[in-house]
């Protein structure tokens, strides 16, 4: 009797309190809770990139996988800022067609990039603005 | 008493949707116009329509009121370098040229409202960047820069240049869908994937408009 209690008492709220922590966090994996870069991607970057980053043929480079942005992770910050304007070459196809500057703030290009990492460069990794700041201080122009 | 009720109410049920929906409005304001009919005087309104212009393609080739004879066309005005609206205005017309490839009811037309830059050169290269292959289908147009700025005025949109835009230029991103009389028949958003999916729709209503 007195171990019925006990159960009812503390193992009761444990197990409940697991399976909300679990929920959460199954909410938050599962993009139920949206990416705080995501609506930033959407408004400023998807009519040129895509919702899935796959670009417009020829015209947009695709974000998916692109080689060029993984390779040259760290310039990302300043391609934003300053725009590209010279040919590069995306996963074996060239590209030249100018991308204008982005007015974005250092949070809102750390969101962005990490949103990319997650959906488009298959990595988890996580930068912050701290990061983008510094970034900043480093572009070529 | 009760069936006859049913009756009624299934003939104005009826009756009602034939009425409304599979045809397309006329759109612009309408005008009137004197005219002779059996030696009298008749006033007759007269819808609105938007002018002809000749204009130079990606392939150099003129287009003009010949080109146009008996098409049902799709309007838009972009520039090539265009930093905000334009990729997305033409990933969407690509998705109507694809639909209408080998249909030659159809014509598709993208004005370029920065003619200066937009050479014929410039807009060819444009056009392989975009896989358009088919110029008999969608011609990208420049020509004298205010002949096409009014010509946007005409057919209800709006294009102008302004510093402070990014690239220059300001403009909507309206597709206008225009028939074979001229008249203007419906707007839709070219940024947006289901007003663009309304209008193939729509196209499609008029291709069987008799
Ligand atoms: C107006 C269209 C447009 C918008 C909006 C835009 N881009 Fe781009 N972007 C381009 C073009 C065009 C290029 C290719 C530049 C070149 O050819 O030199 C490019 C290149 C890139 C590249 C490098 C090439 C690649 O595919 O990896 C990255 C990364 C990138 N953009 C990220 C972004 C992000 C993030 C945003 C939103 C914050 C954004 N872009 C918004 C047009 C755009």
């Amino acid at each position: 009797m007195e171990l019925e209690k006990k159960i009812i008492r503390y193992v009761a709220p444990a197990f409940i309190f697991v399976i909300v922590a679990i929920f959460i966090y199954n909410l938050a994996s599962h993009g139920w809770i949206p990416h705080p870069g995501k609506s930033t991607y959407q408004v400023q970057c998807a009519q040129c990139h895509g919702d899935k980053g796959e670009g417009i043929r020829v015209l947009i480079p695709p974000l998916k996988s692109s080689d060029f942005a993984i390779q040259n992770f760290d310039s990302i910050p300043c391609w934003l800022r300053h725009g590209i304007s010279h040919e590069i070459v995306v996963n074996g196809q060239s590209f030249n067609q100018p991308m204008y500057p982005i007015k974005l703030d250092d949070i809102q290009v750390a969101n962005v990039i990490n949103y990319m990492n997650k959906e488009f460069f298959h990595s988890d990794k996580e930068i912050s603005s701290a990061w983008v700041r510094e970034r900043w201080k480093h572009c070529e122009q | 008493m009760r069936f006859s009720l049913f009756l009624l109410l299934a003939i104005i049920y009826l009756t009602g949707c034939n009425s409304g929906g599979d045809k397309l409005p006329v759109l612009g304001f309408k005008t009137t116009e004197v005219r002779e009919v059996n030696g009298q005087q008749v006033i007759d309104s007269v819808d609105y329509t938007v002018p002809g212009f000749t204009f130079i393609d990606q392939d150099s080739n003129t287009v003009n009121a010949a080109t146009l004879q008996n098409k049902i066309y799709v309007a838009d005005f972009f520039f090539t370098s265009c930093p905000s609206i334009c990729p997305k205005m033409m990933k969407e017309m690509l998705r109507v040229s694809d639909k209408y490839k080998n249909d030659n009811r159809i014509v598709l037309l993208s004005f370029s409202i920065d003619p200066a830059r937009d050479t014929v050169a410039r807009l060819k290269e444009y056009c392989g960047k975009l896989g358009i292959v088919d110029s008999k289908q969608w011609h990208l147009l420049t020509g004298n820069k205010d002949s096409i700025y009014s010509l946007a005025k005409q057919y209800l949109v709006s294009a102008a240049e302004d510093p402070d835009a990014p690239g220059g230029h300001i403009h909507s991103g309206n597709f206008i869908l225009i028939d074979t009389q001229k008249r203007i028949r419906g707007y839709y958003d070219g940024t947006k994937e289901e007003s663009v999916t309304k209008l193939m729709k729509d196209m499609d209503l008029l291709l069987n408009e008799k």
